[in-house]
């Protein structure tokens, strides 16, 4: 194991600095994947019955929701209390044990399946699987900040678009596997998941051995540190326990939390909703989630990229003014039946969700230095954890309300589209309220006292 | 410290190294981006 230490994985002069994305890509692309899980829920809802569900004998529909939301809740655990140990272990032991835990956690799920033991499967997939979510997410973040200084949006933009690209590469590999293990006697979901764990786990085990940390004091070429004028950018360092104690810290949490529940509610059901309003077959329904999927994935790269230009604050006030325009007007599209409008709509939100996830390091760095934005980062994320239960359970239960209350299923969505559109003008408060962070938490400046 | 970072430059990059690793993760999700366009392009059917 002292192969994956530290202090082996210090880069020696000569090393280019972008060999790190490709890195930090092995590991989103893979744990990406989690994106897809959706493509085992039919086959897995109908393992005994193999071509319908036996009741009675197969999971439901609902039992298995859970794999995913427990796998997402434990990422931000995990993710929280992880990162001070991804900091200290550094990247390449990080990505490894993430490796470890994510491919582990399939094959378990394999497992599970195979044996048809639900609890197995959560284990797998949504505890031991969800940590390496959590490590693997934040593992190559820091990292990247430190080699990327100048650029900082772009270097974790990057990377987190691979979180986003993950799911185009895990959906149509999953059907592929399936389709070639699947046969009268089974769905050939067990299969999948053994072929998806040594995959994966090669894949991620090339970005742990190709990762590198910059030598103490390393600056690219010609960078110059970020002058005291740039007010909302320190040059100082704050550790996650006084980050903590900070007001910057809980105003961002709640400025990611109301940008991914906007956004995740209509990733979880953009097939259903369009079908809904618009009356769509299921197929063209499909092409809609594979939209979704190229924005969300592109919108991580270009917003966080933006965001070195133009500033992280103002991204997030775009982000905000823009999402709560474009919610407000989709009931609009709806009832015109403007289903071009209503789409350009939606993966110009769901852009803004994924620029959302890749900006925020960016802006954690900005505030609070590099020591530790690795730790700061993921104790942020646990407001993915909530927002992920947050999002779903809006859309679904004001749907199920409006429904139940005599609202024809087109417009059943009208409500909750107003709902995200007053989050997000909330979200827009809260990014307003972020001033630079308070001098006497700099570690500088309690080193000096 | 200037000398480091003359020597750390892109300049002195092991360029097959690099093309080999953007090729790992680039021609996956190649692959990933057509299937879903050729996906999308159901929507307006």
């Amino acid at each position: 194991m002292a192969f994956f230490d530290r202090s082996n994985a210090m880069a020696k002069p000569g090393f280019n600095r972008w060999l790190v994305p490709p890195a930090a890509l092995c590991i989103h692309l893979c744990i990406g994947e989690a994106y897809a899980f959706s493509v085992f829920t039919k086959p897995m809802a109908q393992a005994i019955g193999i071509t319908a569900p036996k009741p009675g004998a197969d999971w439901t529909v609902p039992e298995l929701g859970w794999i995913f939301s427990l796998a997402i809740l434990v990422l931000g655990l995990s993710a929280a209390f992880g990162g001070k140990w991804v900091e200290r272990a550094g990247p390449r032991k990080a990505m490894f044990v993430a490796a470890l835990c994510f491919s582990g956690g399939l094959i378990l799920a394999g497992i599970g399946v195979n044996a048809h033991l639900l609890w197995l499967v959560y284990l797998g997939y949504g505890v031991v699987g969800g940590c390496g979510l959590g490590i693997g997410y934040i593992s190559p973040v820091s990292t990247l900040i430190k080699w990327f200084p100048d650029r900082p949006g772009l270097a974790t933009g990057t990377a987190i678009m691979g979180f986003g690209g993950g799911a185009m590469i895990g959906a149509p590999l999953s059907v592929l596997l399936m389709k070639h293990f699947a046969n009268p006697s089974g769905t050939g979901v067990a299969q999948t998941m053994f072929v998806l764990g040594v995959l994966y786990f090669i894949w991620m085990v090339v970005g742990s051995l190709i990762v590198r940390i910059p030598q103490e004091g390393w600056k690219p070429v010609g960078y110059i540190a970020p002058v005291a004028s740039q007010a909302m950018i320190t040059s100082k360092n704050v550790v996650l326990e006084r980050a903590l104690r900070t007001p910057q810290f809980y105003l961002l949490w709640l400025v990611l939390c109301l940008n991914v529940t906007a956004g995740i509610g209509v990733i979880a059901q953009a097939s259903l909703m369009i079908q809904d309003i618009f009356g769509v077959t299921a197929v063209a329904a499909a092409g809609f989630v594979g939209l979704i999927s190229l924005f969300n994935m592109g919108g991580r790269i270009f917003w966080a990229s933006l965001s070195d230009f133009v500033g992280r604050k103002r991204t997030y006030a775009i982000f905000f003014i823009a999402g709560a325009v474009l919610y407000a007007f989709v009931p609009t599209w709806g009832h015109l039946h403007a289903v071009a409008l209503f789409v350009l709509s939606f993966v110009l939100i769901i852009s803004m969700y994924g620029g959302g996830f890749a900006t925020i390091p960016a802006y954690l760095r900005d505030l609070y230095g590099t020591v530790n934005v690795g730790a700061i980062h993921g104790a942020l994320l646990t407001a993915w954890s909530v927002a992920g239960i947050a999002g779903p359970v809006l859309i679904n239960y004001i749907r199920e309300y409006e429904i139940n209350h005599g609202v024809a299923k087109a417009d059943a969505y009208s409500v909750t589209m107003y709902v995200m559109a007053a989050l997000l003008v909330v979200g827009l408060l809260c990014d307003l309220a972020v001033r630079p962070v308070d001098e006497r938490h700099y570690l500088e400046a309690q080193t000096v006292t | 410290m200037d000398q480091l970072e003359e020597r750390m430059g892109p300049e002195d990059s092991n360029t097959t190294m690099l093309v080999v690793a953007w090729l790992w993760v680039g021609l996956p999700l190649a692959w990933g981006i057509a299937v879903t366009i050729a996906n999308a392009t159901k929507l307006f059917q």
